[in-house]
This record gives C-alpha cells, structure tokens and sequence, in this order.
C-alpha cells in the first residue's frame, strides 16, 4: 500500500487544523477581543493625550506593540497546547496511521498558525480601516511591521506550544496548559525582571553583555526591539535593547542579529518537537 | 502477520507487558484475553507502533517490517479503546480525513458509512454523537483502508445490539478474506463467536495460548451430565464410576461430570439395568468460569479446572 508524503501528511493536517481552529470558539473569541482592544488603542491613545479622534498609524503602531507583545504570546501558547495536546484515542487513532508523526505536528501547527494569523488580520484590519479613513497613510510602515512582528511571535510561541505538547503519550492537556502559562510568565515578565536585576548586581562591561544576551535570547525581547526599531527608532527602546544595539553598531546588524535570533525560535523548538514526537509512546 | 518476539515494556517501574511471544497467522483471528492491566491494550499498541519496546521486536506483515515504521502501519488498521475525535468535525468530515490519509478511494467513504449505519448523522457534529455511535465512527475508521492486519482494542465495547450485529458481520467477512484480526475483549460472547485461537495475558505474562478446538475440549471436559432415575440401584453407580469416577447422587439425580463423548456410554448403561429415565439436563462447561479459574491460577489465587 502505498503511504502519502510528507508534505502531503503536513497539508492535510494543516487543512484540518486550519478548520478546526476557524470553528473554534476560542479562536473566534480571540479575534474579537483582538479586534475591540486594537480599535481602542487607537482612539484611546488619542483621547488620553488630550486629542479628539484616531491616532495616526506611527502612534497606534507604537501601542500597540504592547498589546501584542502580551496577548499573542499568551493567546498562541493555550490554543496551541489546547490543540496540539490530543486527546486519549484521538492521538492513538491518528499515529497510527502510515504517516510520519513529525509531519502531523507540523501540518497541525501549520494550520493552526494561519488561523491565529487571521484572526490577527481582522484586528489590524479593522484598526487599520478606521486610522486610515481617519488619520491617512502616515506611518503606515510602522503598523506594518507591528503586524510582522505579530505573525512572527504567533509562529514563535506556536512552536513553544508544540514543544509542550510533544509529550502526547502523557495525555496531560492540564499539565501542558499548566506548562504554557508558566512559560508565559516566564518570557514575557519574569525574564526582563530577573536579567534587568542581575545586571544591576554586576560590573558595567559584564552587565552589557549580559543584557544583550538577554535581550536576543527571549523572543519576546527580540521582537519588541525589532519592532521598536521598525517603528521609531531607538527612542522607546529600554537598556537591554539599547545594549544590543551599542554591541552591533547599527540599527541594520541589530535587524540581523534579531533575525537569527528568531529563527532558531522557529526551528529548534518545532525540531526538538518533532524528535520528541517521534520517539515518544502514544 | 503479526510476530511479538520476546516484547517487554517497562513504564518507569511497571512492567506492562514481560517477554510476550506470539505469532498471529495470515487470516488467523485472535483474541487477547486478561484482566484489567494484564498488557492488553500495551501489546496491541506496540503491534500498532504506538509503543515502543523496552526490548524485543514486533514485526508486521509478510516480509515483516518492525512496527515502529511507517511501512508496517500502512498494512494495519488499529482501532483504540476509546476512540475519540474533534467535536467541531462532522462524521463525514472525520472519514475523509482519514480516508486521504490512507489513500483510499472515495467510495470508501460511502461503505463504511454504510456499516456504521448512523442513522444520517454523518453531516453532524461529533459533538451530538452518542458513545455508541463514536464507537461505530471508530470502527469505521479503522475499517476504511480495507487493510490486511485489523488490531481491535475491545471494539464491541459501547456498541449497542444493531451495532453488535454489524460489527459481527464485518469481522467475520474479514476473516473469511483472509484477513489477520488480533483484538482484545472482555465480552466472552465476541471470542467465542470470532476468535480461532485466544491469548490470555495476567500480570503482563502470556499464561496460555488455546485454539477454537482445544478450547472447546476443555469446556467440553468440565461439563455435566443430570440424570433424574425412577429407582436408584447401586449397582448402576458402580458401573458408572467405571466409566467416570466422579459420578455420584445428589439427591435423586445421579450426576455425572464429565465430557459429552461418554455421556451415550453412561445412558447405554442406565438402560441395560432397565432403569427409568425421568429426566435429562446437561450442563457444558461455560468460558467465563474456564477464564476466571485460569486468570486466580495464573494469579496464584486457585486452580484452572
């Protein structure tokens, strides 16, 4: 009998995903409230400066940097492990199957991920209508790279996600859930904490190396310099990012550096994924 | 074809299954057999490649391939204990997932829908299923690739009698094509009705390997013979006892253990002493009790009778 490919397996599990998650309440839910607090921020930033109206594009974008670096990191990491953590019979009935099981974990983060990413679009699609019906083009660029660094971060902690829920012979989507909001917490608050507090404790010259590091090794913090640095320049950024770019020299190395530095968060959680898949008992 | 090769699988300290050995013939129909935790369901897993071995082999198929590659699975359908899907898909949607998957022609879809008869519901949401019919969406499942190797983890489980029937239908015209079915199940009717040979399992161990025939000699053996008698010579007792030396009264019926091949001697013997017959009942012996008494012995808690 002859068995599909692997880039047949990965389409088709990504359809299905694709599906699935378009279904689901929680991505519905998702878009929604994407949509409601990308529109607030641009009126709100507006109102709370005194203004009347939508803030232009470069403000909206600089705001909602923020936003995004909060609730997509937190939304892809629990639909993510609510997804690809499959259910006792589920996961025994699928990898048994002729199919290689890196490519089912693939397709389905695949899938997954576009879903995530629409949802997204109809946010900034909707912010994004009403600032340009209101305020023009300006600073379009900006918003631009607001919503790459939103897909980026969904593709990152998609495959953090999947890294959790490798281990699908535990069956334990609770623990996976549990593991995600700890990482959560982690990458996107206790991180920056505990880098920031032990370079105060060091000597100037090791506390700069150690904030770069920081700073390249949390993709959070790679993704908000590099849109920061989209979007404004250094003006917004902080001391780690501030650091990294003195390291590399100029704002277009501090765009390579940060462009390794995500995709080893692409690949290497999804690879460790797949291995662990692979070997793992259903 | 499935071979177990000295199979051993150790969760952290429990070993689940402890040097299996097992050959499953083409076209042999098995049933796996134990208690509650006695490896069942580990070893169908491993055969479906979902396990690995702590050590020794599975091998699947002619040329057998290790069970772990993607090869031997695609000559197998597994069918899990609790067979769940996505509740957002419709049954429909859940075969043609599988049906791509496994590279089966469309009008597959259409046959097994017909077997697992769910009553138009195939355009639904799993969501609205019964457990009943989410078995029978899994049983279609597994049926769908038309594969030569069927591993059923307790597939009548959750069915109800219709279901019972159909699933009945299908696994024997499985077998009659020469199909290679290992399944495992706690309801004694399904293994005596499909099985030709059964494995039983306690503690992880294989503790007796029967066929059809030497099972039913064994029941056979264990059975009784009642013989309600208008008069009670004590002569007829000792002539029987020569024929079976457990007979013996209880109260006015002369009870005589034993396989049926002696019962006609033993009647021939109650005539020749012209001795009226008021009644007859016999009584063979009956699969579950054989089960239980070999699972306390293997245990160490009885004997097998």
């Amino acid at each position: 009998m002859t068995r599909l490919s692997f880039r047949r397996t990965v389409a088709l599990c990504a359809r299905q995903e694709l599906m699935l998650a378009l279904r689901s309440r929680w991505t519905q839910i998702f878009a929604v409230v994407f949509a409601a607090l990308a529109l607030g921020v641009a009126f709100s930033g507006y109102i709370l400066s005194g203004g009347r109206g939508v803030q232009d594009f470069a403000r909206t974008a600089a705001s909602l940097v923020q936003l995004v670096l909060l609730l997509v990191p937190l939304t892809a990491l629990l639909l993510g492990v609510l997804s690809l953590t499959p259910g006792p019979g589920a996961a025994e009935l699928l990898y048994s199957q002729p199919v290689a099981r890196p490519a089912v974990l693939v397709g389905r983060t695949a899938g997954l991920l576009l879903a995530l990413v629409a949802a997204e679009f109809i946010g900034f699609g909707a912010s994004g209508l009403v600032i340009y019906a209101n305020a023009g083009p300006e600073g379009l660029t900006g918003f631009f790279a607001v919503v790459a660094a939103s897909v980026v971060l969904t593709a990152v902690c998609l495959g953090l996600a999947a890294l959790i829920s490798s281990d699908a012979g535990s069956h334990r989507r609770a623990r996976a859930l549990a593991f995600a909001l700890v990482a959560w917490v982690v990458l996107v608050l206790a991180f920056d904490l505990a880098a920031l507090g032990l370079a105060s404790m060091l000597r100037s010259g090791t506390a700069s190396r150690l904030l770069i590091v920081a700073s390249l090794a949390n993709p959070i913090d790679a993704i908000q310099t590099g849109a920061l640095l989209a979007i404004e320049g250094t003006a917004a950024f902080g001391p780690a990012s501030l650091a990294l770019i003195r390291f590399s020299g100029s704002g277009a190395r501090t765009g390579v550096l940060i462009g390794l530095s995500l995709a080893v968060w692409l690949v290497v959680p999804l690879v460790v994924a797949s291995w662990r898949l692979a070997r793992a008992d259903i | 074809m499935i071979a177990f090769r000295a199979l051993r699988k150790v969760f952290g300290r429990h070993v689940a299954v402890d040097d299996l050995t097992l050959r499953v013939e083409a076209g042999e129909v098995v049933a796996l057999l134990g208690p509650n935790g006695s490896g069942k369901t580990t070893s169908l897993k491993a055969a479906a490649g979902l396990v690995h071995p702590t050590s020794g082999a599975i091998e699947i198929g002619s040329p057998g391939r290790p069970a772990t590659e993607a090869e031997a699975r695609s000559v197998l359908s597994f069918l899990p204990q609790r067979a769940s899907f996505p509740d957002a898909l419709t049954g429909h949607e859940i075969l043609d997932f599988y049906r791509k998957l496994r590279r089966a022609p469309e009008g597959r879809v259409r046959d097994v829908l017909r077997f697992a008869s769910l009553n138009g519901a195939s355009d639904r949401a799993v969501a609205t299923y019964s457990g009943g019919m989410i078995q029978r969406l899994g049983l279609a499942v597994a049926l769908l690739p038309d594969a030569p190797v069927l591993l059923l983890d307790e597939p009548t489980a959750a069915l109800d009698p219709d279901g019972l029937t159909a699933f009945y239908e299908v696994a024997e015209r499985h077998a009659r094509e020469g199909r290679t079915i290992l399944f495992t199940s706690h309801q004694l009717g399904d293994v005596g009705r499909l099985a030709d040979r059964f494995a039983v399992l306690v503690q992880g161990r294989l503790v007796r390997v029967l066929t059809q025939r030497e099972l039913h000699d064994r029941l056979s053996a264990t059975g009784v013979m009642r013989l309600r008698l208008r008069q009670c010579p004590a002569a007829l007792l000792e002539a029987v006892r020569r024929h079976e030396p457990a007979a013996d009264w209880v109260g006015d019926e002369l009870v005589v253990p034993g396989p049926a091949s002696k019962r006609p001697g033993v009647l021939s013997l109650v005539h020749g002493l012209d001795v009226e017959v008021c009644g007859i009942t016999t009584e063979e012996g009956r699969l579950d009790t054989f089960y239980t008494a070999l699972v306390a012995e293997a245990e160490g808690r009885g004997h097998a009778s």
